[in-house]
């Protein structure tokens, strides 16, 4: 264990305010992670995790390319999930979810 | 001058033209040499004296200015005068006087015109063969006789010298004589007569014949001209001119070569042989190299003063190879080490310009070299203890081999390539920790309170580290730390300067391609992303009228992408009320604009400003999430234990142990804590601190930070180890996409070419086959070596 110091960093007018109260919160900076909504993490098309760009858009290395815009999820009414790209190509062949051989019909699209 | 006179120098021009021919000033000493002295040896042995410089009367044989080789006419006798009886006798004998005369040093009893009339009347009453046969007898005899005084048993050597050279010198200045009366001979008889020597090659004809090539004064002579040099090179004085005059004499002999040049380079090579051995043992490499090139100097001197310059090549080869050629490993392995290390770089100088004489030199300096950097290089690497200072070795070290090769090796390219190629194979000698280390360097210099250097200074920094970066092969490595230590600096607002960590990320851009910074790229995306997400938080508070929960806490959110930032172990922790309710409410919020997604919110990374009321005033504390979870407890209830405080935050208990250790135990003491101690047991209790004081309003508490555990960073590595499989496979497609077919070869190596870190093509192989088995690939039906793109 190391550093449990107090760094001072500046001189301040204390504020006259009273409380009973012995702390107030002023400010909270919190953190979140956002990722996809899904079941099951990776996409089953192209085995790549649904939060990185399908193989193929991996492959085009767009240079500006902040990734998810380009290379969206999507859910079908049976809820499973996969790449856009991936299930774009699998339902020209087959219109069919990949996992539970359900018709294909898109429920929603990840934004 | 009479038109006789007139005739012969036209002659003599033209004659000129066609036996050309060294000229010596052999009358009183050779002082000068002319260029024509390094003429061919190969030309006929023959030498004209030198006419111009004549002291003895001989003037007005000198060619005229103007005279043209055309008008060579030779004009015959007009009239042939009816000579008295006896004439031949008596002019020879009158002529034989002087020229006895002349071998005696005595007084000439005739003019010079005189006699020079007597010579040219004899060749016009072709008398001429016999008085050349008369003259030849003549200077034999003379030369004949001179032998006896080099015979005798026992003579000092430089006596003897000394006596060969007044010979030598009496015989040219006799024969300049002797010459100048019988001039007419030469420009008549032996012109017209190829096979007749001139009367100046003559006398060196029968100087060699008798003296010069008889053993025991050939062997005398040779022997102590090169006992004289063997002093003169053991640092003695010696009589220069005399070792110039009969090295002369050899020559004019033509017998330097044969007689002297051949035993002359033998003992040069015993000399420097012995010495290179003897030295090599003896001295320091520094002091053997400044011997080599001060006998080098004075070889080159030798030639100058003495020597012949056709001995040059050879003899200087003969030094080079004695004591360098030789020696090449030797000196490199007993001195290099220490003269790098110093770094030496005069010496280092003196070595290159040494070795790049000889043969192999250069080569085997630069092996010695990459070997060097390659051993020495490894221990700054290899050894953990050696860790922290690791970079800032690896930095000086290269800026030291750059500087030799450009100060010392003249910037030879095959230097400078063999820096490279040295540092890319030590550095990946040890796995993964050079590039974490350097990752973490980089993290240092960009840091904020980084202040010992301006924003040029970083820039060159930043270079120099792009350099070593270059030379590692699992640059997958340095991108996962790198991340680490970019998310810290982001997130706690810690960075120097945004332009330097622009900046850093385009040179990593520019090195490894967008696919090796695009992620880094999106950690950026997301902190501007997430002060437009708080600004449309806010508008949408102030729009709603609701301030969330009421409390007049301002919360800010970075909302970041999971797969850009480095994975975070989720921490529980139970909110108060009001906290969990604005949280949601910013949910809420979120998630309505981004369908599809959701958020997990990182605890450990949350960070709070507190207003504390003392009694000696209020107070600002920042401090991290669970510092605030903690402190807020203690509105509600004045004494705490462990256990409770732990069931109130849910915090994990080492979590909070540190939690609490910086509150109550740290210089801030805003809590206090019974028993007192350093260590949080699981019975203490806790209480406001009303009493604390500072002379400073606002007040950081630093969370006390568990050290990075090698737990934590071998799970870093392990990620790294699997995401390559997915580079592998992403690289194997985007080849695939754009040749659409390759042979299995190509293949391989378009991926070893893209690909940052260092793969078997065994592992390749193995992503090949998963790839075709997910059908993004097929092998060729009519070729099994060629794999086709499936779309
Ligand atoms: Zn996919
Ligand atoms: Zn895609
Ligand atoms: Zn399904």
């Amino acid at each position: 264990m190391s550093g449990d110091d107090c760094d001072a960093l500046d001189r301040g007018d204390s504020d006259g305010q009273k409380s009973d109260k012995m702390f107030t919160l002023k400010k909270w900076n919190a953190v979140a992670m956002w990722s996809w909504d899904v079941e099951c993490d990776t996409c089953a098309i192209c085995r790549v995790q649904v939060m990185d760009a399908c193989l193929r858009c991996q492959g085009e290395s767009k240079k500006d390319s902040y990734g998810k815009q380009d290379c969206v999820v999507v859910w079908g009414e049976c809820n499973h999930s996969f790449h856009f790209c991936c299930m774009s190509l699998w339902v020209k062949q087959n219109n069919r979810c990949p996992l539970c051989q359900q018709e294909w019909s898109i429920q929603r699209m990840g934004k | 001058m009479s038109g006789v006179a007139k005739t012969a120098v036209s002659v003599e021009e033209g004659g000129n033209q066609c036996r050309k021919r060294s000229l010596h000033t052999n009358d009183q000493c050779n002082n000068k040499r002319s260029k024509s002295d390094e003429m061919s040896a190969n030309e006929k042995k023959s030498n004209f004296s030198m006419l111009t410089s004549n002291s003895n009367g001989t003037v007005m044989m000198m060619a005229k200015p103007g005279a043209s080789a055309k008008k060579l006419v030779i004009k015959n006798f007009k009239s042939k005068p009816n000579l008295p009886e006896n004439y031949q006798e008596t002019t020879w004998s009158k002529l034989r006087e002087a020229v006895i005369a002349i071998q005696t040093s005595k007084a000439i009893a005739y003019s010079l015109e005189e006699l020079y009339q007597a010579v040219e009347n004899m060749c016009s009453h072709k008398m001429a063969s016999q008085l050349y046969v008369n003259l030849t007898n003549l200077v034999e005899a003379h030369v004949k006789a001179n032998i006896e005084q080099f015979l005798s048993e026992s003579m000092d050597r430089q006596v003897f010298l000394k006596r060969m050279d007044d010979c030598w010198r009496a015989h040219c200045r006799q024969m300049i004589m002797i010459r100048s009366i019988f001039l007419y001979l030469d420009r008549t008889y032996v012109l017209q007569n190829p096979s007749i020597h001139s009367i100046w090659d003559m006398g060196l004809d029968l100087f060699r014949h008798h003296i010069a090539m008889n053993t025991l004064v050939q062997t005398r002579t040779v022997d102590g001209l090169l006992l004289l040099i063997e002093k003169e090179r053991g640092g003695d004085a010696v009589d220069i001119s005399l070792l110039k005059s009969l090295l002369r004499m050899l020559s004019d002999l033509q017998i330097y070569q044969d007689a002297f040049e051949q035993k002359f380079l033998l003992a040069t090579e015993r000399l420097y042989a012995a010495e290179g051995q003897r030295l090599m043992r003896e001295l320091p490499v520094p002091q053997y190299l400044a011997h080599v090139e001060k006998r080098l100097r004075e070889e080159n001197e030798r030639l100058l003063h003495y020597l012949d310059h056709s001995t040059k090549w050879q003899l200087i080869h003969t030094v080079e190879r004695q004591l360098l050629s030789e020696h090449l490993s030797g000196i490199l392995s007993k001195g290099l080490e220490a003269l790098m290390d110093g770094p030496r770089l005069s010496d280092l100088s003196t070595l290159y310009s040494l070795f790049s004489r000889v043969k192999d030199g250069l080569n085997e300096l630069c092996n010695h070299f990459n070997a060097y950097i390659k051993k020495k290089g490894r221990t700054i690497v290899i050894e953990p203890e050696r860790d922290k200072s690791m970079v800032a070795e690896l930095l000086d070290f290269k800026e030291q081999l750059d500087h030799v090769v450009s100060a010392c090796f003249q910037r030879n390219e095959r230097f400078t390539y063999s820096v490279r190629e040295a540092f890319e194979h030590f550095i990946n000698q040890r796995q993964n920790k050079p590039a974490e280390l350097i990752a973490k360097f980089v993290d240092v210099k960009l840091r904020a309170g980084n202040k010992e250097a301006t924003e040029e200074e970083l820039e060159r920094l930043l270079d120099k580290i792009m350099v070593l970066f270059r030379f590692i092969h699992g640059k997958d490595v340095f991108e996962a730390f790198y991340k680490k230590d970019l998310a810290k600096r982001l997130l706690v607002g810690k960075s120097a300067s945004v332009d330097a960590e622009k900046s850093m990320l385009s040179k990593l851009k520019q090195e490894c391609g967008g696919g090796f910074t695009c992620k880094l790229e999106g950690m950026f995306k997301d902190m501007e992303l997430s002060k437009d997400i708080n600004i449309t938080y806010k508008q949408h508070l102030a729009g709603s009228g609701s301030t969330g929960a009421g409390s007049g806490l301002e919360l800010s959110v970075h909302v970041l992408t999971s797969g850009f930032w480095p994975t975070y172990a989720v921490a529980e922790a139970r909110l108060p009320g009001a906290l969990a309710a604005h949280q949601d409410h910013f949910a809420k919020f979120y998630l309505a604009k981004h369908s599809g997604r959701k958020l997990q919110w990182q605890h450990t990374l949350g960070h709070c400003v507190l207003r504390a009321h003392f009694a000696q005033g209020n107070k600002e504390l920042q401090v991290s999430l669970f510092q605030a979870l903690v402190l807020l407890l203690f509105n509600d209830g004045d004494n705490l234990s462990f256990e409770e405080i732990k069931a109130n935050t849910n915090i994990e208990a080492g979590e909070l142990r540190r939690t609490l250790q910086s509150l109550a135990c740290g210089k801030a003491r805003v809590l206090g804590k019974w028993p007192r101690g350093r260590e949080v047991q699981d019975a203490d209790t806790f209480a406001f601190n009303n009493d604390f004081t500072n002379k400073l309003f606002r007040i950081k508490i630093n969370q006390i930070q568990m050290k990075e555990t090698s737990e934590e960073q071998k799970a870093t590595e392990e990620r790294v180890f699997q995401d390559r499989q997915y580079q592998i496979d992403a690289a194997i497609v985007r080849v695939m996409k754009m040749r659409k077919a390759l042979s299995h070869n190509l293949l391989i190596s378009e991926l070893y070419n893209q690909l940052k870190f260092p793969v078997k093509p065994a592992d390749l192989k193995k992503r090949i086959e998963s790839l075709m088995d997910r059908d993004y690939m097929e092998r060729d039906r009519d070729n099994p070596n060629q794999y086709n793109y499936v779309a």
